[in-house]
């Protein structure tokens, strides 16, 4: 097998669309990528607050955490309506079948709009109540909580388009493409374990995403530290990276392909993370100072206690993620 | 761009990430450490600690509590405040919005209350969405601040000397060391040290010392050393006074003993002051080095909530110190006030101030 034949136009499932599904299908990516960058920067905002609230508890003072909080409750709610949107595309992009995408495209537009709304109504209440001082008080930026309204106005308009889209579906279909079956799991506790992992994954993909560009734009890289940086900035983009790899290169091949592929991609993803994981260990064992010296800001959870839980987490979990690709890939290769 | 061409250039793009920048050796560039300010009988050095600026601060409610500590401290000492140490964790989780904010605030401040201001790093300084030394910049910027941090080989960032002078003479030098963040004791540890002043810092205190034998000298730094827990467990044989309502958050393990006091008592070293822990402001005579840690300023993060009814041994003992008795509840929170007297003694109080609807709480407690 050549490298090209990967690649080849054949493959994939697009093939068989006609031009005008061809172009939704790459509309609906688009606007997955674009909505995953923000549900990324939202996410990595909300960390940092979520971080300094949980910082409070553990250090005795719930009644800070409280009030910090309420201040921050949109920072949390732009983050939520974000990623729901992100589900909601997921849903046009794959689906069990037509009836099951429009409800899901449906109910999930509910939960963005009720979010936004939420948020908006929030902002306006703290503000009645004087909890803002004014509507550009400032912290975390210079026009808090006016962006928050402003940034949840466009989840009012993606959540009121997907109802009302979902509501005409039945009399007129304007978005064509067939739906990408998801794989069918064998029993309730798997599909359960299943998307739990998916989640999970979701969230380091969205963490490395904003940590690995925000590293390479703050990071120190002065002479002792640069390796360390390098290690960090590849380990924190290899999550998106095969994140987006598995989305919009695996599961646009066809059934076949996907079968005669899954193996030896699985081996190559392995092999990228355990050397990306390899890589990370020997950049901190030349320079064990280097995360909290040079720019430890990429890490926010792992701050408080002093401890390296989060770091490990963000670093292991694509190397746990190919290797469980890989033994699905072995076990379906065995069963054939 | 082929693939050839595109691998070829990968370490080309490493290469522009990193620094090129020439480093100085700390042991033949002393000099590059020193900034000169005017001495004169009762100087004052005002210490706000641990103020944590992060994403969900109240800039607004943070900046009205400074302007009530700073007016109190302007009105308490003579002829106005002289200097601010700010000694670490100015900002934890924070943005580059707080740190511009931050800065055009002191500056404001320095210009109605004509000081200057001193920045020390903290561990949490580093936590932000900045690069440190982005920040480091803003410090260099701002005309009323002072930092130094050379381009060096010496340990950690904001390691650097005040010197008062009276006219040729330098009657005090103020020291400002990075007591660092915190570091893994190796690749694959679960937890991580709170870091120390190391032995290069030690050893370059000790050569600026050299340099001025006749002065004494005041530290701050940020992270608290060992030497504070030992003090701590011989308290009874001790002068000591204020509050210990938890760890100091040192780098307890033997190894990382650093022998900054000990060196320093030895070179005319009186005072040594810190942050950190927010619970604590416990201070203690040392074998001749005042050591203690400055009261919290402001809100974030956390703050001890002191009850004159608590039976908490650590609370009895903090309340019991102070000369005036308090028999409210109140916050430590506040700051610290060092007084240089003459050539060599110094005063130390520290400033309790509440915000409260119908009056505030102050209270000036003398070491």
């Amino acid at each position: 097998m050549k490298f090209k034949d990967f690649f080849s136009k054949e493959n994939f499932l697009p093939s068989t669309f006609d031009k005008k599904q061809r172009i939704q299908s790459l509309v609906i990516s688009i606007a997955l990528i674009v909505f995953f960058i923000f549900t990324s920067l939202t996410f990595f905002n909300m960390l940092y607050s979520f971080a300094d609230i949980l910082g409070s508890i553990v250090s005795g003072s719930p009644d800070v955490a409280g009030k910090d909080f309420l201040r921050s409750l949109p920072l949390f709610g732009s983050f939520f309506m974000s990623l729901w949107t992100v589900l909601l595309l997921q849903s046009l992009f794959k689906s069990k079948d037509e009836e099951t995408r429009m409800r899901a495209v449906f109910k999930k537009g509910i939960v963005v709009l009720s979010m936004a709304g939420f948020n908006i109504l929030y902002v306006v209440i703290m503000r009645l109540a004087g909890s803002y001082s004014s509507l550009v008080e400032g912290s975390p930026s210079c026009l808090y909580p006016l962006d928050s309204v402003l940034y949840s106005l466009l989840y009012i308009v993606m959540g009121l388009g997907a109802i009302l889209y979902a509501k005409r579906f039945k009399e007129k279909i304007p978005y064509t493409v067939p739906v990408r079956p998801v794989a069918p799991m064998p029993n309730k506790g798997i599909r359960i374990l299943y998307n739990v992992g998916v989640v999970f994954w979701t969230l380091i993909a969205l963490f490395g995403l904003t940590g690995g560009i925000m590293t390479l734009c703050i990071y120190d890289f002065r002479h002792e530290w640069a390796f360390f940086g390098i290690a960090v900035v590849l380990i924190y983009l290899l999550s998106p990276i095969l994140l987006g790899f598995w989305q919009f290169y695996f599961h646009e091949l066809k059934e076949e392909k996907k079968k005669e592929f899954f193996l030896p991609l699985s081996i190559v993803s392995t092999c990228v993370s355990v050397l990306f994981v390899v890589l990370y260990f020997v950049s901190l064992a030349t320079n064990k100072d280097a995360p909290a010296n040079a720019g430890f800001g990429m890490f926010p959870i792992t701050f408080t206690a002093t401890a390296n839980y989060g770091t490990l987490v963000v670093v292991i979990t694509p190397l746990v993620v190919s290797l469980i690709a890989l033994v699905r890939a072995i076990i379906a290769k065995f069963k054939k | 761009m082929n693939k050839k061409r595109l691998l070829m250039s990968l370490p080309l793009f490493t290469l522009t990430l990193t620094s090129c920048a020439q480093q100085i050796d700390w042991s033949t560039n002393l000099g590059a450490y020193l900034y000169e300010m005017e001495y004169h009988s009762g100087f004052n050095i005002l210490q706000l600690t641990d103020i944590h600026w992060n994403v969900n601060s109240s800039t607004a409610s943070s900046k009205q509590y400074l302007d009530k500590v700073l007016a109190e401290a302007d009105k308490h000492v003579t002829g106005g405040i002289d200097l601010v140490e700010l000694t670490g964790d100015q900002f934890m989780l924070a943005n580059t919005y707080h740190v511009k904010t931050f800065v055009e605030y002191f500056e404001t401040k320095a210009v109605e209350y004509g000081f200057m201001y001193a920045i020390i790093w903290g561990n949490h300084d580093r936590h932000g969405m900045y690069s440190p030394n982005w920040l480091a910049d803003k410090y260099r910027e701002a005309p009323h601040c002072i930092y130094i941090e050379p381009e060096d080989n010496l340990y950690g960032r904001s390691n650097y000397v005040i010197n008062l002078k009276d006219g040729t003479d330098v009657k005090w030098q103020i020291y400002n060391l990075d007591s660092g963040a915190s570091f893994s004791e190796s690749p694959l540890a679960i937890g991580r040290n709170y870091d120390y002043i190391r032995d290069d810092q030690v050893n370059w205190f000790k050569a600026e010392r050299a340099l001025q034998p006749a002065a004494n000298a005041i530290a701050y730094y940020h992270i608290p050393q060992q030497d504070n827990l030992e003090a701590w467990n011989t308290r009874s044989t001790r002068t000591h006074k204020f509050f210990k309502l938890e760890g100091f958050g040192d780098a307890d393990k033997p190894e990382y003993k650093s022998d900054f006091i000990k060196e320093g008592r030895a070179l005319k070293l009186k005072g040594a002051f810190m942050g950190h822990a927010h619970n604590v402001d416990w201070t203690v005579d040392y074998d001749g080095v005042v050591i203690g840690l400055g009261v919290k300023t402001g809100t974030e993060l956390y703050f001890a909530h002191i009850d004159p009814a608590d039976t908490k041994k650590e609370v009895v003992e903090g309340l019991a110190s102070l000369s005036t008795p308090i028999d409210q509840k109140f916050d430590l929170i506040g700051a610290s006030l060092v007084t240089i007297k003459d050539d060599t003694s110094f005063d130390l109080e520290h400033l309790y101030l509440n915000e409260r609807d119908g009056g505030d709480f102050i209270v000036w407690e003398k070491w």
